[in-house]
């Protein structure tokens, strides 16, 4: 599995996307759709290709001011990874 | 009436013509002829409606779906509807720029069969030379940025090379591989006597698969779906029957599972005169298994029925002759012995003849007996 750095731009897999509408948005991939919200929506929305793992933490972390250090980092790595190893989430 | 949920997928079998002629395909064994076929207009009606009813993915399928030349305008229409679009095909004529056309129409997932990663087998089992182009497809399909994935249907005649198989697909760069084992209905329930692997075989499969998700963990994600035959407890079939799927076929009828036309006495409304909405909610055939009216004992009062919904109907009418019947698969069920006999009794009779290359003609007479390849509807 590859592995998840500050550096790496995590984005949406090939053929996986969002869907649904702008109240209720579901990320499709072929197997099926999940309903983010929250923090997940917040972290996917900057999975654009366009920010580093790094940026997004420090992105989160001016959002959620009260989170104890480090703990922002860690909740975003699971769960990239375990997005990444549904295929749904490339690094 | 049973309450119900909304569809969340199409199932368009959007034509029966396929230039295959695989033993294990489950289309039914009447196939739609291509007069029969629903027009452009009507399935780009049933994409709205299906879409307007919360359905999110639609998969294309056959048959070989590529044979209909509207594919790319179907895709399109799909689009529009804000479907997610699977297409599933063998690949078989499909050039480098109709897939580009393809893709630009809006599809997001190609879900590409193969019968065997060796030239040879793979063509004896669909009945035509097909592989070679297949792997070169696929270089083409990796060029896009839609999902791949690649489906492997497997068998007796083909289980025990299965990790030399995956690692040939693993060189073809898919996200996902779909290792599935023929499923008994249509002209697989025909062949199963030569289809259906032993329970060792089985198991040395089930071991190949587990060392290969470890070792492609995050670059290819494995599905794999074990014959029913081998199992304790029998599939929630389509996600138990009208909660979650709807198949079209090639006319336009509308059925809760592939194999649901076998069952007698039910009737099909087709989307030629019905709205999908109406026919979801309110068919008879849709309605026929919905919630736990319709069981009988061991299903009524047991734990998990709402799990399995007491398996699958089509394959409890196809074994038992009583379509409310326990799936026979279950070993709860008053008729597993059914199964029990299949297995014990296929493992001694299904030999493998060595792999041929041939004409279909030819290779149609030199199985007589053996094996019946699906025909072709006119
Ligand atoms: S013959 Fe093969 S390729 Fe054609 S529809 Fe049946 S299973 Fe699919
Ligand atoms: S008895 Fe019926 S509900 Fe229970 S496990 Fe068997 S098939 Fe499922």
């Amino acid at each position: 599995m590859a592995e998840l750095t500050d550096a790496s731009i995590p984005k949406f897999a090939p053929g996986c996307r969002w869907g649904g509408t702008t109240e209720a948005p579901v990320v499709l991939f072929p197997e099926g759709a999940i309903r983010v919200e929250g923090t997940g929506r917040i972290i996917l929305e900057l999975c654009d290709g366009h920010f580093s793992l790094a940026e997004i933490v420090q992105k989160l972390e001016t959002q959620f001011i009260l989170a104890p250090k480090g703990k922002i980092r860690a909740d975003v790595l699971v769960f990239l990874e375990q997005l990444h190893a549904k295929r749904i989430v490339d690094y | 009436m049973a309450q119900c949920s909304n569809p969340l997928a199409l199932i368009a079998e959007i034509t029966h013509r396929c230039p295959l002629h695989c033993v294990y395909c489950s289309n039914p064994l009447e196939l739609t002829s291509r007069q029969e076929e629903l027009a452009t207009g009507d399935w780009l009606r049933v994409f709205d409606e299906a879409a307007a009813l919360g359905v999110l993915h639609l998969h294309l399928t056959g048959g070989e779906p590529l044979a209909r030349p509207d594919l790319t305008e179907l895709i399109e229409g799909a689009r529009r509807a804000r479907l997610y679009t699977n297409l599933i095909t063998s690949g078989i004529g499909l050039s480098r720029e109709r897939l580009t056309q393809l893709v630009g129409a809006g599809l997001d997932h190609i879900q590409l069969s193969f019968q065997d990663t060796s030239e040879g087998q793979a063509n004896w089992i669909a009945g035509t030379r097909a592989h070679a182009h297949k792997v070169e497809l696929a270089g083409w399909i990796r060029e896009h940025r839609i999902a791949f994935t690649v489906n492997l249907v497997v068998h007796r005649q083909n289980i025990d090379h299965l990790d030399a198989m995956i690692r040939a697909l693993e060189a073809l760069r898919p996200d996902r591989m779909e290792i599935a084992h023929a499923q008994y209905y249509g002209w697989a329930l025909q062949n199963r006597p030569a289809l259906l692997p032993t329970r060792a075989q089985l198991d040395d499969a089930v071991a190949v698969v587990r060392a290969a998700e470890e070792r492609l963990r995050g670059q290819v994600r494995i599905d794999m779906v074990v014959p029913d035959y081998h199992a304790r407890y029998p599939k929630a079939c389509m996600g138990g029957w009208g909660r979650q799927l709807l198949l079209i076929d090639p006319a336009g009828r509308a059925l809760p599972c592939h194999a649901a036309g076998v069952i007698p006495g039910l009737r099909f409304d087709n989307v030629r005169e019905r709205a999908l909405g109406w026919i979801w909610q309110s068919s008879e055939a849709f309605q026929k298994f919905r919630g736990e009216e319709w069981m009988a004992e061991p299903c009524r009062s047991c734990d998990r029925r709402k799990e399995d919904f007491g398996g699958c109907r089509c394959q409890a009418f196809l074994l038992t002759g009583d379509a409310r019947a326990t799936d026979p698969v279950c070993e709860l069920a008053p008729l597993h012995h059914l199964i029990e006999d299949a297995v014990r009794v296929d493992a001694v009779t299904g030999l493998a003849p060595a792999a041929r290359e041939a004409p279909f003609h030819v290779l149609q007479e030199n199985m007589a007996g053996f094996w019946s390849y699906r025909t072709d509807p006119k």
